[in-house]
């Protein structure tokens, strides 16, 4: 028993924040069980959430979780430039300094900015190609329960059994059990196969979904641009995730099962763990990245009334990334020392990246040009995002100097470029999504005062955040530093890099504070196209109904919905009763949660190495398969007359 | 309006294109195929780079590899393949019970391939040679293991599939199920191809 | 063959109705235009069954009795072993078949390419081993 209590709650897990974490999510767990309970809300959540195939709904869940992921990632970085902020400080022990930084690049990147992503194409993508339904609602189900729990067995790593503490990389030497014993590893490896998964599963689904679910006359060069980021984004996905698993898992076995990958006594090579990671890595960058290209490219074509400029350009840059984004891994190993050939090829190709790239930079400055230009927090957000990039960009080009690489490695330079290019391409582009596409999910309008505030805070706060981080750089400080002592000339910079951070925070706040105002009493949004918008998510009601669309529309030019409005053939919206056919539509089932539970159990079984746990968990997994695959009554009938009731409802009744 | 219509030559697809929705799984399953490609990848990296890497005295892969047990593994998984392709030409006909009998052949030698990979396993372990000894053990042992947990769960798969094409017949969805039981299975074929070549018979060379 | 359900359904159609404008969706319409095998006996299915036995055999013998040197004959196992893979999707795998456009010869083909990248670029860049060290 005693051994047991050791092995959940080791010295690290039992520190003061540890404990007021432990307390904070007893309470918080307590109040929400009392208010389902009190209101009987059980019932609801699990019809109305936790069983549900609807894309819009599932887009929501994975808002939530986002925002929730944030506020941890968050306040890890606060926690880190809090002890930063002056020399020799000691407000985090080392061993906890690692953990936090540790889970602060693990959540930011795998359960804020990719969730945030899935829920730009939750949300969006079905609606923008002028279709009901993603091409697997159910999958599409299974994928978020995947990363909801794989987010949830990442974060209680925290409060029981003890956090991971080698990096967000999570480079082997330092992970083999010899260098790293406890279970903090074993939570990494594992919540990051099963949302890799989810990950993957994600992926296919969207591929799909575009390649073949597309509005009648739809043709590839007529999609959105967001779409198109998508589609890419999904082959990225398709082929970035293998080589993580594969990563992820051979370490596990050597942690769990004595093999000898990552071991140099018996031949094993612990470069070949970073050549796997980055090999997922460097695509996984233009992942986060791209799906923000095709948000600004919406945002700034609505908000400039002009359609994008150079379409054709635009889709062949981003296919151009796409390539290339598989032949550049080897940028964040140069030091590495794979030899000089190697060394200047995935130089080169890194080198080429920033043409297409570029291109996109020029292609957003010319749709604006002469356009009528509406700031909207949307488009604030989108405009910020250029400056920020280039800035980011350049220092990527930098980096990827092979020579120049030797001396910016793993210094705060680094830090700053890869913050530079994370937050001002991807958090801008998904912040700017957000309030862009919010009235459609909700219904309601964010407040566009309260909204400003928070971006000026978050913008500001950032470029005082990470440009003295350059500077830190090529003053020689290096990342992962738990302190440093007086006269390096480093402790002002520090001291306005900690500033700037809490300014972020403060931002962030606004930002909660906004999206909870505006859902109580942000203006409703009656029209379903409150921005004026080009494409067909605007011409459903917002929030759209389930069936998203009465009578699929068929697109005949590129800006389908902005076509129809220019030509006065609206009629997507006027439809008359007797064009209304009953819709076939996915049924909400309880596997994917019960799946995700599943792999919740294995990976507890497996982290803690309890073989009993881990079967049943693997065991639930196989029931969860064949009680779908026996499952033959997946779908639901939406009768014609409740089509008719909800479409009038709407106003959107002829006659 | 001017609808556009589907193209003539759909006009006489096969059962399991029929529906729509049916017929989008089949693509989603090739997308399926790519990034469990890349997974097969991944392990081949790391089995080329650790081919020599044998520790201190542990076995070459020329010490270790038996071919008998590779070839009979082969010529196994090689006919099931072949078999498999059977059914489904049996299922495009129509003939259930042809489709049935050439699925449950086909698993038959799936089954045998198993039996064969885990007395092999067992062998290499008997003498000593396992996964904890070098790093090209570790290799060898999980990209053959999870070519062979792959077919594992082919055979699981095709025994649901024959409980449902028993039950109801050629359907779009059976036949949606086998179309794609039998991608699957002709992937891992082709996976085993490259096991044979790469790890086998260049341990060999 | 199309049940009356179906249109409930969402129609797949990338084509536009009035053609292909010219912007790429001609590839669509035309390059991968949908394809279906016929059935007569299963000649096709015991060719390639035949053959990838002989692939086989022919790959075990020239290793057997080193017909080449090592190098040598480790390109011509491989290329058996392509020649395999290519019988098992052109016949058994229905390569071409599909309902629409052929989408999956994009995406295979796609994964082809980077799992050939993956394997040849990582032994590249590991070969340091020898090298180095």
């Amino acid at each position: 028993m005693s051994s047991l209590l050791a092995l959940l709650f080791p010295p690290s897990t039992t520190r003061n924040m540890e404990l007021s974490a432990d307390v904070l999510i007893i309470l918080a767990s307590a109040a929400i069980i009392f208010y389902l309970t009190r209101w009987h809300r059980w019932k609801y959540l699990w019809r109305e959430w936790l069983t549900t195939v609807d894309h819009k709904k599932i887009g929501i869940m994975y808002l939530i979780a986002a925002v929730t992921m944030l506020f941890r990632g968050g306040t890890d970085a606060l926690l880190l430039r809090a002890q930063l902020a002056v020399p020799n400080n000691h407000l985090l022990g080392p061993l906890h300094y690692d953990e936090i930084f540790t889970t602060h690049g693990t959540i930011m990147i795998f359960f804020m900015a990719m969730p945030l992503i899935f829920a730009m194409f939750n949300i969006a993508i079905p609606l923008m190609i002028g279709s009901r339904d993603v091409a697997f609602p159910r999958l599409n189900a299974i994928s978020f329960w995947l990363f909801a729990f794989a987010a949830f067995l990442f974060n209680i790593s925290f409060v029981i059994g003890g956090s991971p503490n080698a990096g967000w990389t999570a480079y082997p030497p330092l992970t083999e059990l010899a260098f790293n014993p406890g279970v903090g590893q074993n939570y990494y490896l594992m919540a990051l196969v099963v949302t890799g998964l989810g990950t993957t599963a994600t992926g296919i689904n969207f591929l799909v979904t575009i390649l073949r679910m597309r509005a009648p006359g739809m043709t590839l060069m007529r999609m959105p641009m967001f779409a198109w980021t998508t589609l890419v984004t999904s082959v990225l996905i398709l082929f970035a995730f293998p080589p993580l698993t594969v990563a992820m898992v051979l370490t596990l076995f050597d942690r769990l099962f004595g093999t000898a990958f990552f071991t140099i006594g018996r031949g094993g090579m612990p470069m070949m763990y970073v050549n796997l990671f980055w090999l997922f890595g460097h695509p996984e960058v233009y992942i986060l990245v791209l799906p923000s290209f095709g948000i600004f490219s919406e945002v700034v074509a609505t908000f400039s009334r002009k359609k994008l400029f150079g379409y054709s350009t635009m889709v062949y840059s981003v296919l151009a990334i796409t390539f290339l984004s598989y032949g550049t891994w080897v940028h964040h190993f140069f030091t590495m020392g794979a030899g000089a050939a190697v060394n200047v090829f995935f130089g080169l190709s890194t080198i080429l990246i920033a043409i297409p790239t570029g291109i996109k930079i020029f292609n957003w400055i010319f749709t604006m040009w002469n356009g009528r230009i509406k700031m909207t927090v949307a488009m604030m957000w989108a405009l910020a995002f250029i400056p920020t990039f280039v800035v980011g960009g350049a220092t990527g080009v930098m980096l990827g100097a092979v020579p120049g690489d030797y001396q910016f490695h793993n210094s705060y330079f680094l830090i700053a470029h890869f913050h530079n290019v994370i937050i001002g391409g991807t958090v801008f582009g998904l912040m700017s999504g957000v309030y862009y596409w919010w009235p459609k999910v909700t219904g309601r309008l964010l407040n566009e005062r309260q909204g400003k505030w928070a971006f000026w805070l978050f913008f500001l706060g950032f470029w005082l955040t990470f440009m003295p981080q350059y500077a830190l750089g090529f003053m020689g400080m290096t990342r992962r530093m738990y302190t440093y002592s007086h006269g390096f000339g480093w402790s002002s910079l520090n001291l306005i890099s900690t500033i700037g951070a809490f300014v972020m925070g403060a931002g962030f706040v606004v930002m909660v504070y906004n999206f909870v105002w505006s859902q109580i009493h942000g203006e409703i949004d009656v029209t379903g196209d409150p921005w004026n918008g080009r494409t067909l998510e605007w011409s459903t009601p917002s929030p759209a109904p389930e069936y998203n669309f009465a009578r699929i529309p068929v697109v005949t030019d590129r800006d389908a919905w902005w076509a129809m409005k220019q030509e006065q053939k609206t009629n997507v919206v006027q439809i008359k009763p007797q064009e209304i056919t009953d819709i076939e539509l996915p049924k909400s089932s309880g596997i994917p949660f019960l799946m995700g539970l599943s792999f919740f159990v294995f990976s507890v079984g497996m982290v803690f190495s309890w073989w009993w746990i881990a079967g049943a968990g693997f065991l639930g997994f196989v029931v969860c398969m064949l009680v779908g695959t026996f499952d033959y009554d997946d779908h639901k009938e939406v009768p014609r007359q409740e089509i008719q009731n909800t479409e009038s409802a709407f106003g959107r009744l002829q006659g | 309006m001017n609808l556009p219509v589907e193209p003539d030559s759909t006009a006489k697809l096969p059962l399991e294109f029929t529906d729509n929705h049916e017929s989008l799984k089949i693509l989603g399953f090739w997308s399926f195929l790519a990034t469990d490609l890349l997974l097969f990848a991944s392990l081949f990296a790391v089995y080329a780079v650790y081919q020599s890497r044998v520790g201190m005295q542990g076995p070459s892969p020329d010490q270790l590899f038996k071919l008998g047990p590779a070839v009979v593994e082969t010529l196994l998984l090689l006919t099931s393949s072949f078999t498999c392709g059977l059914a489904v030409y049996q299922m495009r006909r129509n003939h259930k019970r042809g489709t049935i009998i050439w699925l449950a052949v086909t698993l038959l030698l799936g089954v045998g391939f198993v039996t064969t990979e885990v007395r092999e396993f067992v062998s290499y372990i008997a003498m000593g040679d396992s996964w904890h000894h070098s790093a090209f053990l570790s290799a060898f042992f999980t990209l053959v293991g999870t070519h062979g947990a792959h077919v594992t769960f082919g055979i699981l798969w095709a025994i649901t599939l024959i409980i449902q094409l028993m039950g109801r017949g050629l359907t779009t969805v059976t036949t949606r199920k086998m179309y794609m039981f039998a991608l699957y299975w002709h992937f891992l074929d082709i996976i085993w191809v490259f096991i044979f070549t790469v790890v086998y018979l260049s341990g060999k060379i | 063959m199309f049940n009356n359900g179906d249109n409930k359904r969402h129609k797949v159609i990338a084509i536009s109705p009035n053609g292909p404008t010219g912007n790429g969706d001609e590839v669509e319409a035309r390059f991968l235009a949908p394809h279906f095998e016929s059935d007569g006996f299963p000649w096709l299915q015991i060719f390639g069954y035949v053959g990838s036995l002989l692939l086989t055999i022919a790959a075990l013998l020239a290793v057997v009795d080193h017909i080449l040197p090592a190098f040598g004959l480790l390109v011509v196992i491989l290329v058996l072993a392509v020649g395999q893979a290519a019988l098992q999707l052109g016949i058994f795998m229905h390569l071409r078949e599909s309902r629409g456009s052929t989408w999956h010869i994009v995406t295979l083909g796609l994964g082809i390419v980077i799992a050939i990248g993956l394997v040849g670029m990582s032994m590249w860049i590991m070969t340091f081993k020898s090298g180095v060290s």
